[in-house]
């Protein structure tokens, strides 16, 4: 065990989730949760439970919460795939081969089903009721293995075929919504992961792509702000400001970021509006009243 | 066989205690010889604190001193709004205490609701010890999978007062499961825990494999349980009353005691029966018709008609949760039931339907949670078994920010323990502290959510604005217990922070009450002459037990029955005394046991001769 996370330190973070998990990157969902749950009973501090562990005890925590998170992300296809795409250069010469040889197979298959689909779809009279249930029985199918994007694509194929069924509607707005949630969160953390190293540019298009997938998201819009800040591009940061101020009116940090965007723009009127409402909800506000100030 | 540790489980209406005993999960029962503990504390009239089975049979005359269901109001605050509708169904009074927290006032004494449980879980713990013949001092106590950080510290500490060490806190769906899967870990399975008790409902979905057991969902609704039922009852008995003669029993809290387990024990009969008669005489009176009666007649069907919305409610939270862990009804392994009501016949059907099985056979619905906790604890002191549990934290852990929102820090379902950071940058020249807000919940807005704390990063050092940057760290334990710490980034030292806000007691404050608990238990540790009675009193039980299978031969054959109904309530009547701690009273009870064992023997004897 000592050496094993000697070993897994020396490593650090250039593990990639499939060899901390010790799966090739073609596994499939049960290969990857088996993985797991074999490795949290060495790693769990339980295992170690009023055990000397030393040095090593600290060392254990942080690998079996390493290997919680590589699991959660590998156990959800929209964030498996955002880090297989993310973290592609990293993966070892045979990982990225089984990672094509999964997407090959996934193609694959999903020709097939797609062909099998419009097969149904040709379906006339009132054949094409049983065929939409078969349709519907398969999306579920697919939806509980985790495959959101093919469940979708049957109760697609099966609302066409059938279009008064309420279930078929219901679930499929609900995967849908499910889907750009999930979406929306890989996309925001990979925004985030981005900024941190200062790619400013990838983050904004992470962020661009979280904010399409949740119109609501605050943390979106701000990200975006600030990155395009940071690239020196007003005309984007002013744009990404405003919504963010739109979604959270109360917030000082958007308020001020949009004053001064305005301000740099030369726009002097609307960034004493800006800086006006700011300060009616924080009165106090030092930065804000320095800047109405220079106004 | 190594430290001596017990599991419980602590729950709304009963508490039920297990212990591993060379390998095999065992309940200990209490020392009035029943294996599950009413979950009530009484103060009686003469001031004598009493617990359990004792402490529900005087609710009736005593309904405001007596303090039931207070699991309910563990780790809430009294402000919140929840906490007020809570009060509102408590036939005892609780007013607001210190720290936003509540307090349970009975006589002239203030308890917090900590305390109250106490005081349950000391009962258990002598039990325990009586059992052992040694003292015990770990234990294992189960919470709901929901219960936030609070309410699992209010737990934790109501522990520590009974001067236990709680080694761990583990979720009851969980617990049930582990006893469930306990000796058959190999396979890989699904299973989901139906848990439905007096008070709440629970449902769980988890994960098995070799030995792991890992939680996938879960979800419940903590204002169903088996008191709904009884509410049904209630209001279906008191209804016609209060037309008939215009007196609500409802608003009478004697009446209403007397209805209560009037309603809970026509329910529990109508698990078998098909049809009860309710008798209730002399429930009330009025001015021209003297005394009043109540008497009914009622029939599973009706009882199923009138909790017919309770039950759907049960099963609409089993696929929501099901849809979460995205798994089909049909593809589960096993379904455990657990909790008392779920002994009712059509909540067996609606399981049934819904999974298109049979619930597991083997699970003990009022034990299984116990014996789970118990296995935790060899689990984790004796390490026995190569087994895991894999919970995860059922609500996410945030911080409120800018503009009443809600940041998410660790996710919901997040596996235990973790921790997560968050670096929080000073937003004024010379800021000396800031204020964090930690919060538990799902919604967007900061004021939807549980509060768990404020917490106060002190003694910034002197910089320009967004020069100080502090990473706060949050850790959640394996108990889903939230800790938090901070680090200044630019210099590496440790910040201090303060808790502020926060609804459990102080340490000053549990020492207190742990330390009179204690004092309570020595005058409870008899004189010797006590001692000396009960274990004369535990020898004769014993002696009555072995004999007693040639005692009913002996009936059978010329005795009769009547010399062993006669032993069987001088029995009873010395258990109760036992456990009451009526010194004197159980010396009379002792000698008659005696002699009456003396002419048992003598008449096997002549029997055995003459034979
Ligand atoms: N035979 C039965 N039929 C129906 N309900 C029952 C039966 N036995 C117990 N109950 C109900 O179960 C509930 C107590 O369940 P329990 O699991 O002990 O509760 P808790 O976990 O809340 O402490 C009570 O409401 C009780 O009335
Ligand atoms: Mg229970």
């Amino acid at each position: 065990m000592q050496n094993e996370l000697q070993q897994l330190e020396a490593r650090g973070d250039r593990l990639t989730h499939y060899e901390l998990l010790g799966v090739s990157a073609d596994a499939d969902g049960g290969t990857i949760r088996r993985a797991y749950l074999e490795k949290s009973k060495r790693f769990h501090p339980d295992a170690w439970y009023r055990k000397e562990t030393g040095r090593f005890g600290p060392l254990l925590s942080k690998w079996f919460q390493r290997l919680s998170s590589a699991y959660q992300i590998l156990s959800d296809e929209e964030s498996r795939a955002a880090y297989d795409s993310d973290h592609r250069t990293e993966l070892s010469q045979t990982d990225r081969a089984a990672l094509d040889r999964r997407e090959l197979s996934r193609a694959e298959e999903e020709r097939r089903a797609r062909e099998r689909r419009e097969r149904m779809l040709r379906t006339k009279g009132f054949a094409r009721i049983g065929a939409a249930r078969k349709l519907y029985e398969e999306g579920q199918e697919y939806a509980l293995n985790g495959e959101r994007t093919q469940a979708i694509f049957a109760l697609k194929a099966a609302r066409e075929l059938d279009p008064n069924r309420k279930e078929i509607v219901t679930k499929l707005v609900e995967l849908e919504r499910e889907q750009s949630r999930a979406r929306a969160n890989s996309a925001l953390a990979s925004g985030r992961e981005r900024e941190e190293r200062r790619r400013f540019a990838e983050a904004i298009t992470a962020y661009a792509a979280a904010f399409q997938n949740d119109p609501g998201s605050f943390a979106a819009a701000m990200g975006a702000a600030r990155c395009a800040m940071e690239s020196s591009d007003a005309r984007a940061a002013t744009i990404w400001a405003s919504r963010a101020v739109e979604l959270n009116p109360e917030d000082a940090g958007a308020r001020m970021m949009l004053s001064r965007l305005f301000l740099s723009a030369g726009m002097k009127a609307r960034a004493r509006t800006e800086l006006g409402a700011l300060l009616s909800k924080n009165p106090d506000h030092k930065e804000a009243k320095a800047l109405l100030r220079t106004l | 066989m190594g430290e001596l540790v017990i599991g419980i489980d602590l729950g709304t209406t009963n508490s039920v205690c297990a212990t591993v005993q060379n390998g095999t999960p065992t309940v200990i029962s209490n020392r009035t010889g029943y294996r599950i503990t009413p979950s009530v504390v009484a103060m009686a009239r003469n001031g004598k604190r009493l617990v359990g089975a004792l402490a529900r049979r005087q609710a009736v005359t005593n309904p405001e001193r007596t303090v039931v269901a207070v699991k309910r109001l563990m780790g809430r605050r009294w402000s919140a709004k929840t906490t007020q509708e809570a009060i509102q169904r408590m036939p005892y009074s609780v007013v607001a205490g210190p720290h936003d927290d509540v307090r349970i006032s009975l006589g002239e004494q203030q308890y917090s609701p900590p305390e109250i449980s106490a005081m349950v879980l000391t009962e258990l713990r002598l039990d325990a010890e009586a059992f052992f013949g040694a003292p015990v001092t770990k234990a294992v106590i189960t919470c709901p999978a929901y219960f936030n950080d609070s309410q699992r510290n209010a737990t934790k500490d109501a522990g520590r007062i009974a001067g236990l060490e709680v080694i761990r806190i583990i979720n009851e769906p969980t617990s049930a499961a582990l006893a469930y899967g306990f000796g058959k870990a190999q396979g890989e399975r699904q299973v989901a825990v139906f848990d439905l008790g007096g008070g709440t409902f629970d449902f769980t979905v988890l994960h098995m494999f070799k030995g792991v057991f890992e939680v996938e969902a879960t979800g419940g609704d903590s204002l169903l349980g088996g008191e709904d039922f009884d509410n049904r009852i209630i209001d279906f008995l008191s209804e016609p009353f209060r037309q008939k003669h215009g007196t609500d029993l409802r608003k009478d809290k004697m009446a209403l005691q007397r209805l209560r387990d009037a309603a809970e024990k026509a329910k529990c009969e109508l698990s078998s029966l098909k049809q009860v008669e309710i008798n209730l005489p002399f429930i009330s009176a009025s001015q021209q018709a003297g005394p009043l009666h109540l008497q009914a007649t009622l029939s599973r069907d009706q009882l199923e008609q009138m909790t017919a919305d309770l039950v759907k409610r049960c099963m609409q939270v089993c696929e929501r949760v099901l849809g979460e862990a995205k798994v089909h009804a049909a593809q589960l392994g096993d379904v455990l039931l657990v909790g008392g009501q779920t002994r009712m016949p059509k909540i067996q059907e609606e399981v049934r339907r819904l999974f298109g099985k049979e619930p597991a056979k083997n699970v003990n619905p009022d034990e299984a949670v116990a014996l789970g906790a118990s296995i935790q604890g060899a689990m984790l002191l004796h390490d026995e078994q190569e087994m895991l549990l894999l919970d995860v934290t059922p609500h996410s852990l945030g911080i409120a920010i800018a503009g009443g929102f809600f940041q998410k820090i660790i996710a919901k379902n997040t596996t235990v323990p973790t921790s997560a950071h968050h670096v929080f940058t000073t937003v004024k020249d010379d800021q000396t502290s800031a204020k964090i807000t930690v919060l538990q919940g799902e919604s967007e807005t900061s004021a939807d959510n549980e509060l768990l704390g404020e917490f106060m990063l002190t003694g910034l050092r002197a910089a320009p604005r967004g020069a100080v940057d502090i990473d706060v760290i949050f850790d959640i334990s394996a108990d889903g217990i939230v800790s938090v710490s901070a680090i200044d980034m630019q210099t590496g030292t440790r910040q201090s922070i303060t808790v502020t806000a926060s609804s459990g007691l102080t340490e000053d404050e549990i020492k207190k009450a742990a330390r009179s608990n204690e004092d309570w238990m020595l005058g409870q540790k008899e004189d010797p002459e006590f001692q000396d009675r009960k274990n004369r009193a535990e020898e004769l039980f014993r002696e009555f037990e072995t004999l007693w299978p040639r005692l009913t031969r002996a009936a059978h054959n010329g005795l009769g029955q009547e010399p062993l109904q006669r032993a069987q309530a001088a029995l009873s009547v010395a258990r109760l005394q036992l456990a009451q701690r009526e010194s004197d009273a159980l010396a009379g009870s002792l000698e008659r046991l005696e002699r009456m064992l003396q002419a048992l023997r003598g008449a096997l004897e002549r029997s055995q001769g003459g034979a």
